[in-house]
């Protein structure tokens, strides 16, 4: 947890991609499709907990058409991604997105449990 | 005869025509009219579980209607949550709400913690009652002009405990917020109770575009373990984290000794902290009672920004009892002081740019 994130400097926003890159010179392609099904929202998160509701979750997300997000800050420490179909309630803090840009799991392997940790 | 023909039913015809009028019709003589309950032409009515269910749906829509128009009014809107309780929640809310106001900011707090209503204590409130007028509440009106709507003015007296379930106790916030007459705002300060339940989700999804929530921690281990779970929580809401505030965060003593004296005081933790008193004779000493930097660290860690500490006063308690707050009573005060300091904090992260230079294409 303690892990220092370097800095995220450029999103650029691809048909199916997009590519980032940080302060350190590394630079990671997410595409949002893993972005999507990584989203931290209370609708999305418990669907996560599964095996086959996370998998009836991708197969949503896969079926959804390709489109660029509106991306915008939330402070300065998380993104919000706006979609015109599927759930755009998720609120990203740098960390996640360094997270999936590594290939890692960004929930560290926890259930989500609304309101009762 | 010819007047009568005059009067019709809708879509049927005159009343002679469909038989409403009997029998001979004499100059001056009364005539007998067969009114019916319902004419074919009319549907019959909904039943009373359909009218109930439409009055239900009505005042719904009513109600949703109001907030979008509370959202529209009220320019700023600021959660303010704990994870766990005791930290001075309401303390920190009714400091923020007091501090924007003396700033000349127009401020609202809603006081959401329906089994622990305090906000009215400390705000001079005790014993008021709403005004209700046309269907809407009106809030009371607390120090420094500030509208203060709380569930303790419903209350008849304040030993009685309100035990609800869930479902009234979410009724009861969507009313607080969709029934009540705020007016134009700057600020709505909403106060929750402690943790991660119901209240903020339902706030979350009743109320359009709140700005953020600020995090109050005190800076043990136990509280931050807990700010940490409100940090996640936030995520889950679709609400940004404005910001951690670290309250009792340290205990001033200031006092007086012969001008270039040593003071030693023993601190919590068996240290002992010294100090030199200043020419006038004047020494400060700040005892970090519940240890010190947690705050700062659990905002590090999880990326959010940090807004600042509070010192640990015992004026709050007084001024919670009394009625008068501490920012009330000592305007120019230390504690009065970081609580601008916060609140400035705030404003930063409120304000447009807040991106740390991200360029999106």
């Amino acid at each position: 947890m303690a892990e220092t994130l370097p800095t995220l400097k450029k999103l650029e926003r691809r048909k199916q991609d997009m590519i980032l890159t940080y302060d350190d010179e590394t630079t990671y392609t997410v595409t949002y499709d893993d972005l999507r099904h990584a989203c931290p929202c209370a609708k999305c998160s418990p669907l996560r907990n599964e095996d086959d509701s996370a998998r009836s979750l991708r197969r949503q997300i896969e079926s959804l058409p390709a489109e660029k997000p509106t991306v915008r800050t939330i402070g300065k420490y998380a993104l919000a991604f706006e979609w015109q179909q599927g759930c755009s309630s998720g609120i990203y803090r740098f960390e996640r997105i360094y997270d999936l840009a590594n290939r890692r799991d960004p929930d560290r392997g926890k259930p989500y449990v609304h309101g009762a940790w | 005869m010819a007047m009568l023909t005059l009067f019709r039913v809708p879509e049927t015809g005159g009343w002679v025509e469909v038989g409403m009028i009997r029998g001979p019709i004499m100059a001056d003589s009364p005539v007998s009219i067969n009114l019916p309950v319902a004419s074919n032409a009319a549907p019959a009515g909904p039943s009373a579980q359909e009218q109930k269910q439409m009055e239900q749906a009505y005042a719904q829509m009513k109600r949703k209607m109001a907030m979008e128009e509370i959202g529209r009014k009220i320019k700023h809107k600021i959660m303010v949550l704990s994870g766990k309780g005791g930290v001075g929640k309401s303390t920190v809310s009714t400091g923020l709400a007091l501090s924007l106001a003396q700033q000349g900011f127009t401020v609202g707090i809603l006081d959401i913690d329906i089994t622990g209503p305090n906000v009215p204590k400390m705000m001079g409130l005790d014993g008021r009652r709403l005004h209700v007028e046309n269907g809407r509440i009106h809030p009371a009106q607390g120090h420094l002009g500030v509208k203060v709507i709380s569930m303790a003015f419903l209350l008849e007296d304040e030993d009685t405990p309100v035990v609800w379930r869930g479902p009234i106790k979410l009724g009861a916030i969507q009313q607080f917020i969709g029934d009540v007459e705020w007016g134009e705002l700057d600020y709505l300060v909403i106060d929750f109770p402690p943790g991660t339940s119901d209240e903020p989700l339902t706030v979350a999804q009743s109320l359009p575009d709140i700005d953020g929530m600020v995090i109050v921690t005190t800076p043990q281990q136990v509280a931050l373990l807990d700010s940490r779970k409100s940090i996640t929580f936030s995520e889950s809401l679709k609400v940004p984290v404005l910001g951690v505030v670290e309250n009792m965060s340290g205990f001033t003593v200031n006092g007086t000794a012969a001008p270039g004296t040593e003071v030693s005081i023993a601190a919590p933790g068996g240290k002992t902290l010294t100090t030199t008193a200043d020419d006038g004779g004047k020494f400060s000493v700040t005892l970090d009672i519940f240890k010190e930097g947690g705050g700062k660290e659990t905002a590090q860690e999880f990326g959010v920004p940090f807004l600042g500490a509070l010192p640990f006063d015992p004026g709050f308690v007084r001024g919670g009892d009394d009625g008068v707050h501490r920012i009330v009573s000592e305007p120019e005060g230390a504690s009065a002081v970081a609580f601008a300091k916060v609140v400035e904090a705030i404003q930063e992260q409120l304000s447009d740019g807040a991106d740390g230079g991200l360029e999106i294409i």
